[in-house]
């Protein structure tokens, strides 16, 4: 099998090259001399911690607080005032967690609180039939099997016990169908119930806002790229979440997988009726997370940086399309699966744009890998 | 009449070559690698849990065409096959029970392999390869619980087509890796690593750097010569020591710089030592227990015709290769292109025009569901397994079309299949897929 000899100036060859990989490496400590053409990731880090994410967890803090006190005043005199009131705060805290729901990966993804505070039931179960726990419905059998037999733990990891808390659950609880005259009949219970669901919240809540003091470092001082990596995630959620609002946000309980036949009550905030509304917070928020806010220190200039300026101007134009037509959907979001189909209709066709552009184009721009095992790299 | 002289004469001179004795070092040496590695790499695959995610829990399986009734068998039957293929490569690892070994380790290994397409690594297509002639090699006859057991007679001496076979599948592996390499995109583009390589500015010293493009184009052209022509530097004696340390440094390098490769870089350090040739000490005659077989070099010729003619038949295809993916798998094509889908399938029964969208993530793992998204024949085998599933739902006569997105290596995503086109009833198999889109570069 000694079958070549070897060329002599070969091996000299690979090893100029060799000392060129070298050598070039050296060159590299040289500190203090920016390359136009490279992009600090941890300045990028820094702005998303600082500027966006820790103040989207405060802000949503306080408004849950703010929730809190709204919730007792209903239940110490349930009264369409009291529930009016309330729906104001809920709204307003509803509207904030959905500036959070991007960033569901570090203390938010230990919690798991996209399950215990607004579950939407996953991406694996399909909008095929009725009575199946799927989208943001909410078991209000096994809440009213709680509230009657006082016994239950929220902090259960089950798939009934997810559907009985959070955002859809107080939903039911406070706007639901004869929700204030329910709190007449077996009103202590109900109204501990009540209350241990948005402590449950803020428990949850306080818990991510204190850890994210300390998770703040390990977030701006990893700037790899690869699978649960800070960008990595970033880019990975972004692309979920528009997974979630072509399915259990809008398309699927629009119908897209039943022909046409719509789960109205499997919508996010059914009962209080704004899911159109939370959607479009959704959405801009995502945008507002691609470009890091102010618009330098973003993916969408880590993007740019890279030379994709073409890219990101169609994500952006897309983004601004998306977000057009999600607000062009009237309230209550489930109402409008049947009265404004066509308006759905026309949302639901752009945000799958923007999905591909987010999952194909900018994922792979950016060398974040949506997978997690070994690959040829292929 | 003299033809047939010479056809003798060949074979005779072939024999006398291919039988010459050499040292069974490099054999043991090999021997003992392998199997702790292949004892670490399935190690690491069990507590990554990665049985369960890749062969329990999905519900559907890609299968290989041919190879529709592999499945998986599982559990605890996908735990007691991995258990007994970590059993023999420890065996293979310490020589004990050796044939029987290589033997359940490549019946197993294949066997797990074949289960599911979207797994295929062409680092694991090469571990099935090299248990396969492992099963033939005398590996077992030095530093081995067979010998110490006296089992098997020991030798000092193997017949040097053993050594060789190994050789020549090492050089397959690089000198197509390399070939594959000689592309517009890799040579030209500097594409994907172009892509890659500013994702991975978190690295030490070097990591400023890898958003310059020429270092795009250093790493693109190293690695192709490299690939190309390490075999040449490896097998000649006074290049050898500074080749396979050229071998250490450039895998440890992809080891860092693409993590997600697994096990490759550590199969391939290993794989390498094979070059090392071992002094013979005392007889330099084949001990009788090699006995010559006759057909042995029809059979080594076929071997080395096949792995040569594996890799080119993608020269019989006239898409784009890297869009189309015919012939592309056992080609040793590895980190050749940066390639992403999105896949929106639809189901419409014919008569009542009744539709449905597919929720992949409700047939699919993530994994699956990726690999598909880009590859033609998995999106037939998926559009087939719906249509059966649909059917299963009472919708008669069930079209499955798609509107799938693809990009590659920086090209702006664009429609990768005809989306009228029913996919149920397309053939996999060895066609021409004329439902594929051409494929248009737009940087």
């Amino acid at each position: 099998m000694n079958m070549i000899k070897r060329p002599k100036s070969g091996s000299f060859l690979i090893a100029g090259l060799f000392i060129l990989l070298f050598s070039c490496s050296k060159n590299s400590s040289d500190p203090g001399i920016e390359d136009p053409g490279s992009f600090d990731k941890t300045a990028m880090l820094t702005n998303y911690a600082d500027n966006i994410i820790i103040p989207a967890y405060t802000k949503l803090q306080e408004d849950v607080d703010a929730l809190i006190v709204g919730v007792n005043a209903y239940a110490d005199a349930p009264s369409t005032a009291t529930q009016d009131a309330v729906k104001v705060v809920y709204r307003q805290a509803y509207l904030s967690y959905e500036n959070i729901e991007v960033f569901n990966f570090g203390p938010a993804g230990t919690a798991l609180l996209d399950y215990y505070a607004n579950f939407s039931g996953g991406l694996t179960y399909s909008f095929t039939e009725n009575g199946v726990l799927a989208g943001y419905t909410v078991d209000s059998a096994s809440i009213e099997n709680n509230i009657t037999s006082g016994n239950y733990d929220l902090t259960v990891y089950e798939r009934n016990n997810f559907y009985s808390q959070g955002f859809p659950a107080l939903g039911y609880l406070l706007f639901g169908p004869d929700a204030i005259a329910k709190f007449n009949n077996n009103t202590a219970n109900r109204v501990k119930y009540l209350k241990d669901v948005v402590q449950r919240m803020k428990t949850l809540v306080d818990k991510i806002v204190s850890d994210w003091s300390t998770y703040r470092n390990t977030f701006i001082s990893n700037t790899k790229s690869d699978v649960g990596s800070p960008i990595g995630n970033m880019v990975n959620m972004l692309a979920f979440q528009m997974d979630m609002m072509k399915g259990p946000r809008i398309g699927w309980p629009f119908g897209k997988q039943s022909n046409g036949i719509v789960f109205a009550s499997k919508s996010e905030a059914y009962f209080a009726g704004i899911g159109s509304e939370l959607a479009g917070a959704n959405i801009k928020s995502l945008k507002n997370t691609f470009v890091g806010g102010t618009g330098s220190k973003g993916i969408s200039a880590y993007l740019v940086s890279l030379k994709k300026e073409t890219l990101n101007n169609d994500v952006l134009a897309q983004f601004d399309m998306v977000i057009g037509k999600i607000e062009a959907i009237p309230d209550p979001l489930s109402t409008s699966f049947t009265e404004d189909a066509d308006k759905v209709e026309e949302a639901y066709k752009e945000i799958q744009k923007l999905l591909t552009l987010l999952k194909t184009d900018v994922s792979s721009a950016l060398g974040v890998q949506i997978s997690f095992m070994d690959n040829d790299g292929d | 009449m003299y033809l047939l002289l010479w056809v003798y004469r060949s074979h005779l001179w072939i024999m006398t070559e291919i039988n010459k004795p050499v040292s069974i070092l490099p054999l043991v040496r090999f021997r003992i690698a392998f199997g702790l590695l292949m004892f670490a790499s399935l190690i690491r695959f069990l507590l990554r849990g990665w049985i369960d995610t890749v062969y329990i829990k999905p519900t559907f399986h890609f299968s290989y065409s041919g190879f529709e009734w592999i499945k998986p068998i599982g559990d605890p039957g996908m735990y007691i096959l991995f258990l007994a293929v970590i059993i023999a490569s420890l065996l293979i690892c310490l020589g004990l029970f050796y044939r029987i070994a290589a033997i359940v380790f490549f019946l197993g290994f294949t066997y797990i392999e074949l289960i599911d397409v979207t797994t295929y690594l062409n680092h694991y297509y090469f571990i099935s390869l090299i248990s396969f002639l492992m099963i033939w090699l005398p590996a077992n006859r030095k530093f081995s619980l067979d010998t110490h057991f006296k089992l098997v007679q020991s030798s000092e001496t193997v017949p040097a087509w053993t050594v060789g076979i190994i050789r020549f599948q090492l050089a397959i592996v690089y000198i197509f890796a390399g070939l594959a390499k000689l592309n517009y995109d890799w040579l030209i583009e500097a594409q994907p690593m172009k892509t890659w390589l500013p994702a991975k500015s978190h690295l030490p010293v070097i990591g400023p750097l890898l958003y310059k493009e020429w270092v795009a184009y250093l790493f693109s052209w190293f690695g192709a010569a490299y690939d190309l022509f390490i075999v040449f530097f490896l097998m000649n004696k006074k290049s050898r020591p500074v080749a396979y340390l050229f071998v250490i440094i450039f895998h440890l390098a992809t080891a860092i710089f693409f993590p997600g490769i697994g096990m490759f870089p550590y199969v391939m350090i290993a794989s390498t030592l094979i070059f090392f040739p071992g002094k013979i000490k005392g007889d330099t005659v084949l001990p009788p227990i090699f006995k010559q077989n006759r057909l042995l070099p029809y059979a080594l010729i076929m071997y080395a015709v096949i792995q040569i003619l594996v890799p080119l038949r993608f020269l019989l295809y006239p898409g784009h290769l890297f869009w189309h993916e015919e012939g592309f798998r056992f080609s040793w094509r590895v980190m050749l292109m940066e390639k992403a889908g999105a896949a929106y399938f639809r189901v419409k029964e014919k008569q009542s025009g009744r539709r449905f969208e597919i929720n992949n993530s409700e047939f699919l793992t993530p994994l699956q569901e990726k690999m598909m998204s880009t590859q033609p024949d998995m999106i037939v085998k998926y559009a087939k397994y719906l249509a059966e599933v649909f059917r299963k739902r009472g919708i008669k006569d069930p079209e499955v079309t798609a509107e799938i997105y693809v990009t590659l290596n920086g090209a702006r995503s664009q429609l990768f299949v005809d989306s009228t086109v029913n996919l149920s009833v397309q053939k996999t198999g060895w066609q021409h897929y004329n439902w594929v889109l051409p494929f248009k570069t737009t940087r």
